[in-house]
């Protein structure tokens, strides 16, 4: 399992733990990383520069640490 | 790239026309004012100049019926050929008390040609025997007829009428002359319009000696002294802003001259002046006219001021307007298609973008909504979203 999806895993236990809106929570992390989260898959490879779109997304939007 | 939303934007622009509205509302009131205060001032100079050209001629035709009157008297004439100055002074001084009641400040007897000297001031007695080398003199000599002019003497400026005196077989046998102190004219002006009016003098026309004998024998205060080139003759009010002048009196325009408009305390007033002519076309003095435009000041600011509270409240209002109007035509659909689009990105291939408008916010949305299906059906075709869907 690449540590993008590991990544996504969180993002969307910490979205389903906060109760926030799935599909408007997502697509604003997607809109930040250029990246649907849909798409990041356990074989998408660790692309640096995707691992720091996301931390910084998660941070953002979700106030969340990766 | 520094972001500075459409709404500030809007507001800035917005802010800059309320200023420049104001400030544009408070030049046009001030350029307005200024316009009128000349038009104030140049009527009250042409009033004065019109009240002063009235006055002498009511004073002139006063003064040439009441020589008609003198030279009939038949006892007058018998008094002035025995050239007894006390029997003509005692006769005189009843009639003069009278005409002084009247304005009539000087009354003068000429000797006949060639000598054409004083035989008599019935104001000033104690002075006498001088010829007076004036114009009116030589016009009254020269013709044998009523002349009548403003005439500067050497102690001070009238209007003075000259008239023959002759005896029962119409030879001439010596001159009378009326005058009116020319000062006395400006309260009687000031007392009609209300305006403060000033009458200096060009001392190089005057004489110092016989100014300061004029000034005891008037009771009037010794003011040579007060300014180097010209003497005060008299003014209305106490204010010296009134006659204040430094330049030369033969280059103002006859038709006067605007000279300034100045603020003393709450009071607000336009000063202005014309020069007077003596009888033979010397400028020789100049009268400076105040007028008091206070009222017309404190109501060009009361309008000022409302059309400025007008002014920002329109604009406050307009600007509010605009925003509402923005806000509604504009942001909240942009918002709403943002809203959607995010929605699609995460995941949310159902909803649609609404059509509000056909308008130019509509047209983006109809696009949008194209292209949100067009996206959806792309990923449609992704196998890594094939089990969400």
């Amino acid at each position: 399992m690449s540590q993008v999806y590991d990544m996504r895993l969180r993002i969307e236990e910490k979205i389903k733990a906060d109760g926030l809106n799935v599909l408007e929570t997502k697509g604003k992390l997607a809109l930040k990383t250029g990246k649907m989260l849909a798409l990041i898959t356990p074989t998408t490879p660790d692309d640096p520069d995707l691992v720091s779109k996301l931390r910084d997304a998660a941070k953002e939007v979700l106030n969340l640490s990766l | 790239m520094k972001s500075i939303s459409i709404k500030t934007k809007v507001l800035v622009a917005l802010s800059i026309c309320l200023l420049l509205g104001v400030a544009g509302t408070m030049a046009l009131m001030r350029y307005s004012f200024e316009q009128n205060a000349r038009t104030l001032a140049v009527q009250s100079l042409n009033e004065a100049q019109k009240l002063f050209g009235i006055l002498t001629a009511r004073e002139v035709s006063k003064m040439t019926a009441v020589e008609a009157t003198l030279e009939a008297d038949s006892m007058l004439q018998k008094h002035f050929l025995s050239k007894n100055r006390d029997e003509l002074l005692d006769f005189c001084k009843p009639i003069y008390g009278s005409l002084k009641a009247q304005g009539i400040t000087n009354w003068v007897f000429h000797t006949v040609e060639p000598e054409v000297t004083v035989l008599l001031r019935v104001h000033n007695p104690t002075m006498y025997g001088d010829h007076l080398d004036r114009f009116l003199t030589k016009e009254v000599v020269r013709t044998h007829g009523m002349v009548a002019g403003k005439e500067l003497a050497r102690a001070g400026f009238a209007v003075r009428t000259l008239a023959p005196l002759t005896d029962s077989t119409g030879k001439v046998i010596g001159y009378v002359e009326l005058g009116e102190e020319l000062g006395q004219f400006i309260h009687a002006m000031n007392a009609q319009t209300g305006d403060n009016y000033g009458l200096l003098l060009n001392k190089k026309y005057m004489d110092r000696k016989l100014w300061a004998e004029s000034s005891a024998a008037w009771g009037r205060r010794d003011n040579w002294d007060d300014h180097p080139a010209y003497v005060v003759i008299d003014k209305t009010g106490q204010s010296e802003r009134i006659i204040d002048f430094d330049g030369d009196f033969g280059a103002i325009p006859d038709t006067g001259k605007v000279l300034e408009r100045y603020r003393d305390g709450a009071a607000m007033y336009v000063r202005g002046v014309f020069p007077i002519r003596d009888a033979a076309g010397t400028v020789v003095g100049a009268m400076f006219v105040v007028r008091d435009i206070s009222n017309f000041y404190w109501s060009m600011r009361k309008t000022q001021t409302v059309l400025v509270v007008l002014t920002v409240t329109a604009l406050a209002l307009s600007t509010l307007l605009v925003l509402a109007i923005l806000r509604k035509l504009v942001f909240r659909r942009l918002d709403g298609i943002i809203a959607v689009a995010t929605r699609v990105v995460g995941g949310d291939y159902q909803t649609e973008i609404r059509l509000t408008s056909d308008d130019e916010i509509g047209q983006f949305e109809k696009l949008f909504e194209q292209f949100r299906r067009v996206f959806v059906d792309v990923l449609s075709n992704v196998p890594e979203l094939q089990e969400r869907r």
